[in-house]
């Protein structure tokens, strides 16, 4: 019985190698292209804007390549071999005045910045502006009483 | 889209804007009343969230203003109400620069000061029952001043801005329109139901 045993270890010891080593799956990755979205506080796109992507090596920036937004706002470029730092600077066209750059690490990019990071919603932020109205009225009006008590205390 | 962000203008500009917005708003600010403090709010929120309100024109889009329903309703109190604004935009929906947040306000405050004088001089002129019609103009001519100083600056930056200030003179035409009805409206109604809420038709015999 232990002679069997033995036997029977070793076939599926032979058989679990002989799966593993012929057929063997290999993944490797690749950053193809780097994508950009650009967009107006509020969410509306901002399309046909100037695009220049700028390397960044040993704090030496030079430009890399240009183009336009499309529809959507978004901007595709291939990195450069051996570059993972990048400046991207958008300018509108039709927002005119409105500029913005950005410093993109290829080597660093996560999901939360791919996702467009933790930026309140428009509803948030506007809810949130109404708050401030609403507390900045409530301390002119503390304060104008706060007055008004003083000149009365002064009679 | 009359708001100007950072980097666009010159320091000597938007300096400018900042002292310009500072001796105003010292001025209207000593002026103001406990009681004023919530019709104030009330249009500072309206100002502060009408710049969410976009109308696509062509191949970009503008949005409302309401500096001269803000010149009509409150007088010279509308600055310091743009002012909040503006500042609230700026940093919360970066509608504009923060160096530039004094030459906006200018933008945008001054025309409603020019709105507010227009209704009161209409009003004055014993015209009172044509409200409707001199808030239009008033509201009108306010969005129109303000696009015209927002080109002045840009043309004067740069020529690479001139066309761009013709797209935006284009641009806020439906806006001029549009405000011009809305504040109209609002003038007509407010001076037959609550006059008194109309800082340009305080005092008016009627």
């Amino acid at each position: 019985m232990k002679r069997l045993s033995v036997i029977f270890l070793i076939i599926v010891i032979f058989l679990s190698v002989g799966v593993a080593s012929a057929h063997r799956l290999v993944i490797v990755h690749r950053i193809g292209e780097v994508e950009i979205e650009a967009y107006f506080g509020g969410g509306y796109a901002c399309r046909d804007a100037n695009v220049s992507v700028y390397t960044i090596t040993e704090n030496v920036e030079e430009l890399y390549t240009e183009g336009i937004t499309d529809g959507a706002g978004k901007f595709t470029f291939s990195p450069k071999v051996g570059v993972y730092e990048y400046k991207v600077v958008v300018d509108s066209v039709h927002m005119p005045g409105h500029r913005s750059e950005e410093i993109i690490n290829i080597k660093a990019i996560d999901s939360e910045s791919a996702e467009g990071g933790n930026e309140m919603s428009t509803y948030s932020m506007a809810l949130s502006g109404l708050g401030y109205i609403a507390g900045l009225a409530g301390f002119a009006i503390w304060y104008k009483g706060l007055k008004a008590q003083k000149n009365q205390g002064n009679r | 889209m009359v708001h100007i962000s950072d980097g666009i203008l010159s320091p000597g500009i938007w300096i400018s804007g900042y002292v310009i917005t500072i001796v105003i708003l010292a001025f209207t600010l000593r002026k103001m009343k406990t009681e004023d403090i919530p019709r104030l709010s009330v249009i500072t929120a309206a100002i502060f969230v009408a710049s969410l309100i976009h109308i696509p024109v062509g191949p970009t889009s503008a949005h409302f203003l309401l500096n001269g329903l803000a010149g009509v309703t409150l007088g010279v109190f509308a600055y310091p109400c743009i002012f909040i604004a503006i500042v609230l935009q700026s940093f919360l929906f970066q509608h504009g620069g923060i160096t530039t947040i004094g030459i906006n306000t200018v933008n945008t405050g001054v025309p409603a000061l020019i709105a507010y004088a227009i209704f009161r001089l209409g009003t004055r002129k014993d015209i009172h029952k044509r409200a409707g019609i001199f808030g239009a103009i008033a509201g009108g001519v306010a969005v129109t001043i303000s696009v015209l100083f927002l080109s002045i600056e840009l043309v004067t930056t740069g020529e690479v801005f001139e066309n761009i200030a013709i797209i935006i003179a284009s641009a806020h035409i439906p806006i001029i329109i549009i405000e011009a009805i809305a504040t109209g409206t609002i003038a007509a109604f407010f001076v037959k139901v609550k006059p008194e809420i109309l800082e340009g038709y305080k005092g008016v015999k009627r």
